[in-house]
C-alpha cells in the first residue's frame, strides 16, 4: 500500500486545519469552537446526528455559510472561503448526496464545463480515461439522464476530482448506491488517498466508516466530540459518542410476537410484470413484520409496487384480509387498507411546499373522497396527535414539511399513512439517509404498529435492520424469491443472506 | 446497472444519440407531409424548387426570431415580448423616416440597441429580481406595445430607397445547362431567394456555431438542465441567462426589420400573437419548454413546417385555410406528446 510508505517517511502532514470554528444561527449556536484537522492522504469520517453541526462546518468550509469565529488553515495558509466557486479554485472539492450536474448535457460536458478544456474530441478523450480510472465502461459522449445513480454519482466525483483539488468532500456519497456500487466507490477513493488527497467522508452507514475510513471526528450539537483513529473505537462506542446515550438501550427492539391462529391480511399469489418481477408469491398474516433484503433492483421496491397497485401485475391474484381483490391503481389498494411509504422521500413522498398538517391529510383526505373534507378542527387534532405521537420535531404543525430534517419529513410520512388506518402497510428504505437516533425511532414506531395489529412490508438496504425488526425474511434476487428466512434471528442470519444474495441459493 | 455499456463509436451509436430524436422526429415529418404534397400535386409545381424557397420565404421574420427565442426556451425560460419589439422596430423605422426624416439605417441599428437593451433588462429581472419569466416578458410585451401605440396609432407606411432597394435585393437562382460552355440558365420557374431568407439562414448557422461550439453555448444547455446544479459548478449563470434575453431582443428587433421589408410599413398592431408562432416553432422543432434540450437545426425544420401546412391547403384550393391552423396546433400537440414519450422513453431504460 503506497500510503503506508507515506507514514513511514515523517509525523504526518496536515493539509487541512480547521480551529475554534463558531457558526452562529438565529437561536441556536450551530458550531461551538470545533477543531478539525485533515491529513493529506487519509480518509476522514466527519459523524455525528442530523443537527450535530456536519454539514454546518462543511458549508464553513465551502463558503455557502461564512464562520463568526475560528480560523481555516489550508497547506498552513490561512483561507477564508467565500463562495462554493471561491473554494474550488482554492481546491476545496464537494460532492453532494444530491447529484448536481445537468441531465441534458453529455458525461463529457458535465465534467468539463466551466472548464479550461472546452472542445468536444478533446473533453470526450480526457473523460472516456478519467472514467476508466475509475473502472466505468462507459459512452460519454451520452446523456448523463441515461446512466443510472451510481454512474451519475461518479460522474459528479470525476468532476470534483478532475480540478486540481487538495481536499475533496463527499456529503452522504453512498446513500442512493447498492453494494457492487459502493465497493466501485470505495476504490476510487483509495486510489485518490493514494495519490495524496485529503478526504473527508459524511456517511450514515456505520459499516462504511469502518471499511474506509484511516480517522473519524465525530460532533455532537455543534461541539467536538473528539477524533479517533479508526482500530480505536468499536462501533458501539462510536454511537454512544455520537447519540450521547447507549447504544444498547436506543437498539433495543424486538420483533412482535404474532399468534399463530392470527388471519391472514395478505396472500399474492405468483404476482409477476414483465422485467423486474418474476413470479413472487407471499403471505402474510395479522401483525407480522415481514422484512424484503436484496441488492437494489433485485425487486424488492417492484413487488410492493405491485402490490400497491402503482405498477400493473400481469399475472397473480392478491388476497387481502382473505377477499381477493384486483388492486389496478394506487387509490384501489388505498381503499383496500394498504399503504405504500416509497423509496425517494424527496421525489414520491413529501409535497415540499405544503405544511405538515397537508401532507398528514393527503392520504387521509384521499381515502374519504373529496366530497366528505375534513374539517380544520379535525385536521388540527389529528395533525397534533401525530406529531406528539411521532415527536416529530417541529414548532407548530403549518411548517413547511421541506423545512424539515430527513428523518422527521420520514416520521411525517409515516404519520400521512398510519391516519389511513392501514391494515398492511409497505415500507420501502423508511430510514435512508437519517441518523441513528432517527432510524432507532422509525424502526420502534413498526414495530408498535405491528403490536396494533398492523402488517408491515419493511424493505431495506440495511441488513441489520431487517434481522432485527422482522418476523420472517423474504430475500430477493433478480425479480424472484430466492429464499425466505423465518425467526428468530441470531447472528449467523446475516452471512446467511449474503450468501443466498452472492449464490441465489436456496435457504435450507 | 448500466456500467458495462457498448463504449466503441460507431457511427450509428453516434447518430442514435438519444439527444438527437427529437430533431429527428421533427425532420421526419416534414419529409411525411413534404412527400405527401409531392405526390399530391406534384403536377401542379409543389416539387418545384421554388415552392421549395418559399417555404423559407413566408415565415422568415419568424424564423429569424425562433432563433433568439431556441436559445431563451433552451435555458428553461420563455419571452412573450418578441413579436411586440418586432413591431415596435418597424414604428421606429417608419415613423423616424417618414415623420422626422432620419434614414433607416440609423433607425434600425438604433431600434437593434433598443432590442437588446430591452431584452437584457428584461433579463436582468428574470435574474436577480427573480421574477417568472412569462411575467417579465409579458410586461415587456406591454411595454413594447404600448410604445407603439404612443408613437402612432396609424399604420405609417414607408417608401424609402434603401428600404426597396433591400426588399428587392434577392439572388435569382441559376443551373449549368452546358458544361462545356459554362453556359448557366435561369431555373424556371424563376427561383429567387430574398434578403429576408438570407438573413434567417446566416442566423441559423449563427446561432448553430454559438450553441454548439462556444462555452456560452454549453452554458446555456447548463441552465437549463439544472440552473442549481450549474451555480454550484460555477458556471455565470446570471451573466448567460441576461445575454440571451439580449439576443433574443436582438433578434426580435432583426425579425422586425425583415418584416418592415416585407410589410414596408410601420405599424402598432403589427405582428399581434406572433410570440406564439415564435413559440410553437420552437416546440415543433423539438425544443423542450421545460429548457435544456434544443437545436436550431430543429427550429428551421419547425419553421419549414409551418410553411408547408398552409402551403399544401393552398395547394389544393378547397380547403379553408383556418385548416391550416388546426394543422399546427395538431402538429403542437402530437410534438408534446412525442417529447412526453422520449423523455420518458429514457427514464425506463435508465432503470
Amino acid at each position: 500500500m503506497p500510503e503506508a510508505v507515506r507514514t513511514q517517511t515523517n509525523e504526518p502532514q496536515n493539509i487541512l486545519e480547521m480551529r475554534g470554528i463558531e457558526m452562529q444561527f438565529p437561536g441556536v449556536k450551530a458550531l461551538d469552537g470545533v477543531d478539525f484537522f485533515l491529513r493529506a492522504g487519509e480518509i476522514h469520517a466527519l459523524l455525528g446526528e442530523n443537527g450535530a453541526g456536519k454539514s454546518t462546518l462543511i458549508k464553513c468550509l465551502t463558503g455557502v455559510n461564512h464562520k463568526d469565529a475560528g480560523t481555516i488553515l489550508l497547506d498552513g495558509k490561512e483561507i477564508t472561503p467565500t463562495s462554493p466557486q471561491n473554494a474550488i479554485t482554492m481546491g476545496i472539492a464537494t460532492v453532494f448526496q444530491e447529484i448536481n450536474l445537468c441531465p441534458n448535457l453529455t458525461v463529457a460536458e458535465n465534467i468539463f464545463v466551466g472548464r479550461k478544456e472546452f472542445k468536444r474530441k478533446i473533453i470526450n478523450a480526457k473523460a472516456r480515461e478519467l472514467m476508466q480510472r475509475f473502472h466505468l465502461d462507459i459512452d460519454v459522449t451520452r446523456p448523463l439522464s441515461y446512466y443510472s445513480t451510481a454512474v451519475q454519482q461518479m460522474v459528479s466525483i470525476a468532476r470534483a476530482v478532475n480540478i486540481e483539488s487538495k481536499i475533496l468532500i463527499l456529503d452522504e456519497p453512498t446513500s442512493s448506491l447498492d453494494e457492487n456500487e459502493v465497493q466501485l466507490l470505495f476504490a476510487v477513493m483509495r486510489e485518490l488517498k493514494a495519490a495524496g488527497m485529503g478526504i473527508i467522508f459524511i456517511t450514515h452507514f456505520l459499516d462504511q466508516i469502518y471499511a474506509i475510513s484511516d480517522r473519524m471526528t465525530i460532533l455532537r450539537n455543534g461541539r467536538l466530540v473528539g477524533t479517533y483513529d479508526i482500530g480505536e473505537i468499536n462501533k458501539l462506542q462510536l454511537v454512544t459518542l455520537m447519540v450521547g446515550k447507549d447504544m444498547e438501550n436506543i437498539f433495543d427492539l424486538h420483533p412482535v410476537q404474532v399468534a399463530e391462529d392470527a388471519p391472514d391480511t395478505l396472500k399474492a399469489e405468483h404476482l409477476g410484470a414483465p422485467g423486474p418481477v418474476a413470479d413472487i408469491s407471499l403471505e402474510m398474516k395479522k401483525g407480522e413484520l415481514l422484512g424484503f433484503a436484496g441488492l437494489l433492483g433485485s425487486g424488492r421496491t417492484e413487488t410492493a409496487e405491485l402490490i400497491f397497485g402503482a405498477n400493473r401485475p400481469t399475472s397473480g391474484k392478491i388476497e387481502l384480509k382473505g377477499k381477493a381483490v384486483v388492486v389496478k391503481k394506487p387509490f384501489d389498494a388505498i381503499m383496500n387498507g394498504v399503504a405504500f411509504c416509497p423509496e425517494d422521500r424527496k421525489r414520491d413522498g413529501i409535497v415540499g411546499d405544503l405544511s405538515i398538517r397537508e401532507n398528514i391529510m393527503l392520504a387521509v383526505q384521499a381515502k374519504r373522497g373529496f366530497l366528505h373534507p375534513l374539517s380544520r378542527a379535525e385536521q388540527n387534532e389529528l395533525a397534533d396527535k401525530y406529531i406528539k405521537a411521532l415527536s416529530i420535531a417541529t414548532p407548530d404543525a403549518e411548517k413547511k414539511i421541506g423545512e424539515l430534517s430527513g428523518g422527521n419529513q420520514q416520521k411525517v410520512i409515516l404519520a400521512r399513512w398510519m391516519a389511513t388506518q392501514p391494515d398492511l402497510l409497505i415500507l420501502d428504505e423508511p430510514t435512508r439517509g437519517i441518523d441513528v437516533g432517527a432510524k432507532a425511532e422509525i424502526q420502534r414506531l413498526m414495530l408498535e404498529m405491528c403490536g396494533d395489529g398492523v402488517s408491515v412490508i419493511f424493505i431495506s438496504s440495511e441488513m441489520e435492520e431487517v434481522i432485527r425488526c422482522s418476523n420472517r425474511i423474504v430475500v430477493m434476487r433478480d425479480g424472484k424469491k430466492a429464499a425466505e428466512l423465518t425467526g428468530p434471528f441470531d447472528s449467523e442470519t446475516q452471512s446467511k443472506i449474503l450468501q443466498i444474495i452472492a449464490e441465489g441459493g436456496e435457504a435450507s | 446497472m448500466s456500467v458495462k455499456t457498448e463504449k466503441r463509436q460507431s457511427l450509428l451509436t453516434r447518430i442514435m444519440n438519444p439527444k438527437y430524436m427529437m430533431v429527428y422526429a421533427t425532420v421526419i415529418i416534414f419529409l411525411i407531409i413534404y412527400a405527401y404534397g409531392a405526390i399530391r400535386y406534384g403536377k401542379s409545381g409543389f416539387t418545384t424548387l421554388r415552392t421549395f424557397v418559399n417555404f423559407f420565404t413566408d415565415n422568415a421574420y419568424y424564423g429569424i426570431s425562433a432563433v433568439g427565442m431556441t436559445m431563451v426556451l433552451i435555458t428553461g425560460g420563455i419571452d412573450l415580448s418578441v413579436a411586440s419589439v418586432a413591431s415596435l422596430t418597424g414604428m421606429i423605422v417608419a415613423y423616424g423616416y417618414e415623420r422626422m426624416g432620419i434614414s433607416p439605417v440609423i433607425t434600425m441599428l438604433f431600434s437593434m440597441l433598443v432590442g437588446i437593451g430591452l431584452g437584457a433588462l428584461m433579463g436582468a429581472a428574470i435574474h436577480y429580481l427573480n421574477v417568472p419569466p412569462f411575467i417579465t416578458t409579458l410586461t415587456g410585451s406591454f411595454l413594447a406595445r404600448g410604445i407603439c401605440s404612443l408613437i402612432s396609432r396609424e399604420s405609417i407606411s414607408m417608401n424609402h430607397p434603401l428600404i426597396d432597394q433591400l426588399a428587392g435585393a434577392k439572388i435569382t437562382l441559376y443551373r449549368l445547362v452546358n458544361l462545356q460552355n459554362w453556359e448557366w440558365e435561369k431555373i424556371k420557374p424563376i427561383t429567387k431567394i430574398d434578403m429576408t431568407v438570407i438573413i434567417f439562414i446566416v442566423m441559423i448557422i449563427a446561432g448553430t456555431i454559438l450553441l454548439q461550439h462556444t462555452r456560452f453555448g454549453r452554458n446555456v444547455y447548463a441552465i437549463g438542465g439544472n440552473e442549481a446544479s450549474a451555480k454550484l459548478m460555477g458556471l455565470p449563470v446570471g451573466r448567460t441567462k441576461i445575454a440571451v434575453y439580449a439576443i433574443n431582443g436582438f433578434c426580435s428587433s432583426l425579425a422586425g426589420i425583415a418584416y418592415v421589408l416585407v410589410v414596408k410599413s410601420g405599424w402598432n398592431m403589427a405582428l399581434l400573437g406572433g410570440e406564439l408562432e415564435v413559440i410553437s416553432s420552437a416546440v415543433i422543432g423539438g425544443t423542450l419548454l421545460t429548457g435544456g434540450v434544443g437545436y436550431m437545426v430543429g427550429t428551421m425544420f419547425g419553421v419549414l413546417l409551418k410553411s408547408v401546412i398552409p402551403a399544401i391547403i393552398n395547394f389544393n384550393g378547397t380547403l379553408s385555410s383556418w385548416w391550416g391552423k388546426i394543422a399546427t396546433g395538431g402538429l403542437l400537440l402530437l410534438f408534446i406528446v412525442i417529447q412526453r414519450l422520449v423523455v420518458s422513453y429514457t427514464e425506463r431504460k435508465r432503470k
